[in-house]
């Protein structure tokens, strides 16, 4: 994918004080990236403001990000991706215990109020936390649309599966799925009768295998009157596979590879790097910059360096007016100049904290006081085992298969519901393995050479980690807010994240470390789970230690519904309260089940660019009121 | 010379062949990045220890107890021996510990560092589980599905240059 | 179009008449695609890890592009029911090889990345035309052991004015073959589609794959090849917009990447950089009797020159009814990627400043 010399450097503050545009968006992630893309097919000027630094998207650009995570040592998710003072971003590394009374954490970027400590990370850089997400890419079950009517759990979706089917598939196409529809019907998912997905799934590795034979066939009593057999199931994934000569009534698809400014062919094809998170090397994972190289094509401009400060609206009408934003010169300063952007509509694709961040700072609390509120983000819990035999642990993409039987059912009345991933990085998440495993095998057991080169054969390559990533539900007191007390380097007031794991998620947490017993069980697993009370994320419930990690699927902070009185924006993702914006991205979502967040907010976000452009359309049409008088 | 003693003792302690551990284009910053933190003294100490007293080629259980006696169970060498081995599997040099030194005085540098970004890439770690390291030495598409490739153990324990004399 | 505007078309190969002088050319398409391979590979892993990226991506897709042509040539050769071997004792050429430029030759070495290598990388994919019809084929001057590529495989002792001569012969042997077993009422692609390797079974990156069952899909295979190695029509790119080979590396020397719109020789992209020091300097065309015997480094070239011969023999079978096999060629290349990084970065045995290289020609001692 070419990306045009010098877009990322046309306009400058002056220019952009000079235009008014169709669409200003703030945020080039993927969300602002393909509402861009659509609006700016149909000829529409869009203005996309990024907080980062933005060069030309090129390979040897690419390429200093890859290089920033060989050469660090601490290789957390934000590894490659520069800290820089005007634009900082939350780390994992970050996150701390948060003994009661304590106050809050103010470390990172994320003001930490608690009680629960999360190490939740988004990515501010040009195209977002694509860049360092997995893209491991599930639909959301037609019964998560329902959960609210089906179980009385959760809040009301103003849409439903069908209504999203097509813009899932559309999706699906913009970002390149691979996976194999056979395995991709279960719990009521339903495709039209010729769909297949644009690409081949990626094989299940050696290690999914390994467990699919010990496990596949089991039958779990999920309630006194529910059972459910389990499987191993390859998930559909947000990265380049062997394309599908079915695909689009057989039409085909091309995978889109690597950005560059010249012509390369790199990333066509996933090379099992198993480096997902953080970064793919060769792009042959997803991200927004592949869709943003498109549009920069077009009549886009992309301002980088510009930090949204403030957004505007007329008192009178509520119609936002302009963005206030605060440019800097030198990513290492953080002196700026202050400008303004102008448009018909605005779109705000930060994501769901940064979203509320911006319209709580720019004291724009909504009449329902819902800005903010009902934050949610998957709840991992990690269990961990050796298994008997050597499974090839610590190769492939980070996760190709998992379990997704226990992603709908009966049982959600009571506790939620949770997707189980295979990582084929062993326990790395839990332990830091394989690193630690060599530390303790050299440092403790005081190993070398051959016996060295056996123990890591024998306590790695045997490795099983179990990620359980189970429902949250929105609640109003899980919330962001603002405190003029905590402000970034440019002025900017941070997120202050109040957090609590609700009862629910935890039972279902409970459910799922006894599942993994029984797994481990019948695999013949030693189990080497435990959690540590000293560690941030730990949990206490029904008597139990548990430790629950962030998934960085963070939603429901701007959360759409058929009435102002119970959501901020309507189906269309547009404000109740200010007509010409429009907030976008995970925020909006109601519910988010047991599927990663990004295609669901993409389907959400094609959704938008659909009704924008018939918005737009609409407005540009003469006003006729003497015509119909006349009639 | 220095750098074919280093990788001599890199490659009895690391398991890999001298030919390997060359292989891996990181023996001179290797050799560096030791010698920055511990001083050329001091690892030359560590060498010469080696040469010296690990003698035994027949008797693998004498040699492993001439080893520990003369370097990996020193106070003084035993934790430099076993971040050279960390260094050659992970590309990270980790800090030495406190009471090293406290003891035997401060490192030319201090803490947890990479070597240089390449390497990682080359880590050792991941080569001997028959798996790359994340984000380098891609294995190919599909390569997982099949039962990990695991390097062979060399043939004997004892450096190449050290049976042959060379 | 009648039978007679067809042959008034026509243009008779040179020496292709029947289907064994067919087999003879193919066969030498496959060694010539083939023959610059390790060339490439040993260009590419010659360079040091983290340094000239630009010149790693353009001799990287073009090496794969190369396994393309050989996969090209195997499916033409499967369409019309002959079988392919890449395991015979000559298959991988004795470097330096010979390989024509128009009237003089010049000489294909296994190489560490320098100036002279990309001047071999141009010349072995510089567009050239015969000045006329009888310049195609000239006498072979004596040039001494190495093997002389695009050569005429029927007289050996004339080769083709150029590696696009060579193909025009085949080009035009397939369309006289074709005629003649029309004439007969006979059928010339009776391959069986099964042994075709389709797209689903081999991937490079840029250019598809060519599934042969007619004249038709196999003058495209063969036109693919040439377009990826010279362009299309005197232009920069190939029929399908993809940069040639040629002018690929001619950005290393010129400097800049080119872009849609430009014309040879004026690249108007972004600056490309480029550092023949950060490269090792393997040894030039070495064999394996050159490694001292007993040395570490012998045995591990000598370890390689075996997985390569097996790494062929792997897509033989592949190119011989069974294309599934060639997904795992994608493993196999990136662990002789390993192999070699490792022999290049090891100091050659007594000979200062050099370093080891692998070896891809078969040492005599191991033929049979």
């Amino acid at each position: 994918m070419i990306f045009p010399e010098g877009a990322a450097a046309r306009t400058d503050t002056t220019d952009v004080a000079g235009r008014v545009y169709d669409v200003v968006i703030v945020g080039a992630g993927i969300s602002g990236a393909i509402i861009a893309d659509r609006l700016s097919r149909e000829g529409r000027s869009v203005l996309l403001l990024e907080a980062a630094p933005a060069d030309d998207l090129t390979i040897s650009g690419y390429e200093t990000y890859l290089n920033r995570f060989y050469g660090t040592a601490m290789k957390d998710n934000q590894a490659p991706y520069p800290v820089l003072p005007p634009v900082p971003m939350p780390r994992s590394t970050d996150a701390r215990p948060l003994p009661p009374g304590g106050g809050p954490n103010t470390g990172g970027y994320l003001v930490q109020d608690g009680p629960h400590s999360t190490d939740t990370t988004y990515t501010r850089v040009l195209g977002g936390t694509t860049l360092h997400w997995e893209a491991k890419i599930l639909r959301m079950l037609p019964e998560d649309f329902e959960l609210s009517r089906r179980y009385g759990q959760g809040l009301p979706w103003p849409l439903g599966y069908d209504e999203l089917e097509p813009l899932y598939r559309e999706a699906e196409r913009e970002i390149g799925v691979s996976a194999d529809i056979e395995d991709q019907r279960y719990l009521g998912l339903h495709y039209p009768p010729d769909y297949v997905y644009p690409m081949r799934g990626l094989p299940a590795s050696f290690l999914d295998q390994t467990v699919a034979k010990g496990i596949d066939g089991t039958s779990i009593r999920v309630g006194d009157d529910e059972e459910i057999p389990i499987r191993v199931r390859p998930f559909p994934q947000g990265r380049n596979g062997i394309p599908n000569p079915a695909y689009d009534a057989g039409r085909g698809f091309t995978p889109v590879g690597a950005v560059s400014t010249h012509q390369v062919e790199e990333g066509g094809r996933c090379q099992g790097n198993n480096n997902c998170v953080p970064i793919c090397p060769v792009q042959a994972k997803y991200h927004a910059g592949k869709t943003l190289a498109r549009t920069l094509h077009r009549d886009v401009d992309l301002l980088a360096q510009a930090v949204a400060y403030k957004v505007h609206t007329d008192p009178e009408n509520g119609r936002v007016t302009r963005i206030e934003y605060r440019r800097y010169q030198d990513p290492q300063s953080t002196a700026y100049e202050t400008g303004f952007a102008q448009g018909r509509t605005y779109v705000l694709a930060t994501n769901a904290i940064e979203n509320a961040r911006l319209m709580l700072a720019s004291g724009l609390q909504d009449r329902a006081d819902l800005i903010g509120r009902n934050l949610m983000d998957h709840a991992y819990l990690l269990t961990w085992a050796r298994l008997p035999e050597v499974a090839g642990t610590m190769r492939g993409t980070n996760c190709t298969s998992g379990i997704t039987d226990l992603r709908g059912g009966r049982f959600r009345r009571d506790r939620a519901s949770f997707s189980i991933d295979i990582h084929n990085d062993g326990w790395g998440w839990a332990t830091g393995a394989p690193v630690t495993d060599l530390l303790r095998i050299v440092d403790q057991d005081h190993q070398y050479g051959f016996g060295l080169r056996r123990s890591l054969v024998d306590q790695v390559s045997t490795q099983l980690l179990l990620a359980h990533m189970i429902e949250v539900l929105p609640d109003r007191d899980n919330r962001v807010t603002v405190d003029p007390r905590y402000r970034d380097e440019l002025g900017n007031m941070r997120p202050v994240i109040s957090f609590k794991v609700p009862d629910y998620t935890m039972r279902g947490a409970a459910f799922a470390r006894d599942l993994s017993r029984q797994l481990f069980g019948k695999l013949g697993a030693e189990d080497h789970t435990g959690y540590d009370p000293a560690e941030y994320g730990y949990v206490e419930f029904g008597g139990d230690g548990y430790r629950i990690l962030g998934g960085n699927h963070l939603a429901g902070t701007h959360v759409m519904g058929t009435s102002p009185a119970t959501s901020v924006v309507d189906d269309h993702q547009r404000s109740w309260e200010h007509e010409n914006l429009y907030l976008v991205g995970g925020g909006s979502m109601p519910t988010i089940g047991t599927a990663n967040t990004t295609l669901t907010s993409t389907a959400l976000c094609l959704r938008t660019a659909k009704h924008l452009i018939q918005e737009l359309r609409r407005q540009d049409r003469p006003v006729t009121l003497a015509t119909i008088g006349a009639r | 010379m220095i750098l074919d003693d280093f990788v001599a003792f890199s490659s009895e302690v690391t398991g890999f062949t001298e030919f390997d551990l060359i292989g891996t284009g990181q023996a001179e910053s290797y050799l560096r990045t030791v010698t920055e933190v511990v001083g050329e003294r001091t690892l030359a100490d560590l060498l010469d220890a080696y040469r010296a007293r690990v003698t035994d080629t027949g008797d693998e259980q004498a040699r492993a107890g001439q080893l520990t006696g003369a370097v990996l169970g020193d106070d003084r060498l035993g934790p430099i021996a076993r971040n050279i081995i960390k260094l050659w599997y992970s590309g990270t040099w980790f800090a030495l510990p406190d009471d090293w030194t406290g003891r035997f005085g401060a490192p030319g540098r201090e803490g947890t560092f990479n070597a240089s970004p390449q390497a990682y890439t080359q880590g050792l770690l991941w080569y001997a589980i028959g798996a790359n390291p994340p984000g380098a030495r891609a294995p190919g598409y599909g390569s997982w599905a099949s039962p990990p490739l695991i390097p062979a153990l060399p043939p004997s324990p004892v450096p190449q240059s050290v049976r042959t004399g060379s | 179009m009648t039978p007679h505007t067809l042959l008034a078309e026509r243009r008779l190969p040179a020496e292709i008449d029947t289907m064994a002088e067919l087999e003879a050319y193919l066969n030498a398409a496959l060694r010539l695609e083939h023959a610059t391979i390790p060339p490439y590979l040993t260009a590419l892993y010659s360079l040091h890890p983290g340094a000239n990226s630009d010149a790693r991506h353009l001799i990287r897709v073009v090496a794969v592009e190369e396994m393309l042509h050989l996969t090209l040539v195997a499916n033409v050769m499967n369409a019309v029911g002959l079988r392919v071997d890449l395991t015979a004792d000559d298959f991988v050429p004795r470097y330096p090889a010979h390989l024509p430029s128009g009237e003089i030759d010049f000489l294909v070495s296994v190489q560490p990345f320098s100036q002279a290598a990309v001047t071999t990388f141009l010349n072995i994919e510089r567009p050239a035309k015969a000045p006329n019809e009888s310049s195609r084929l000239l006498p072979r001057p004596d040039l001494g052991a190495g093997t002389v590529l695009a050569a005429s495989p029927i007289d050996p002792s004339r080769r083709f004015y150029s590696i696009g001569e060579f193909y025009e012969e085949i080009d035009r042997g397939l369309r006289h073959l074709d005629h003649l077993y029309r004439a007969e009422g006979r059928e010339l692609f009776t391959g069986d589609v099964a042994r075709q390797v389709t797209a689903e079974y081999f991937y490079s990156g840029g250019g598809e794959i060519v599934v042969v069952h007619d004249l038709a899909s196999a003058l495209k295979a063969l036109e693919l090849i040439t377009e990826q190695g010279e362009g299309l029509g005197g232009g920069i790119y190939d029929g399908e917009g993809e940069l040639s080979h040629y002018y690929r590396f001619q950005q290393l020397q010129l400097g800049h990447y080119y872009q849609q719109g430009d014309v040879p020789g004026r690249p108007s992209g972004p600056p490309l950089d480029v550092d023949f020091t950060a490269v090792y300097p393997v040894a030039i065309d070495a064999a394996l009797a050159d490694y001292p015997a007993g040395s570490p480094v012998r045995e591990a070239a000598q370890r390689f020159n075996g997985t390569y011969g097996d790494f062929l023999a792997h897509l033989t079978a592949a190119y011989d009814g069974e294309p599934r096999k060639l997904l795992e060629a994608v493993p196999w290349m990136f662990r002789l990627r390993d192999d070699i990084e490792h022999l290049i970065r090891n100091p050659f045995p007594g000979r200062p400043g050099v370093h080891a290289s692998p070896v891809f020609t078969r040492a005599p001692e191991e033929r049979s």
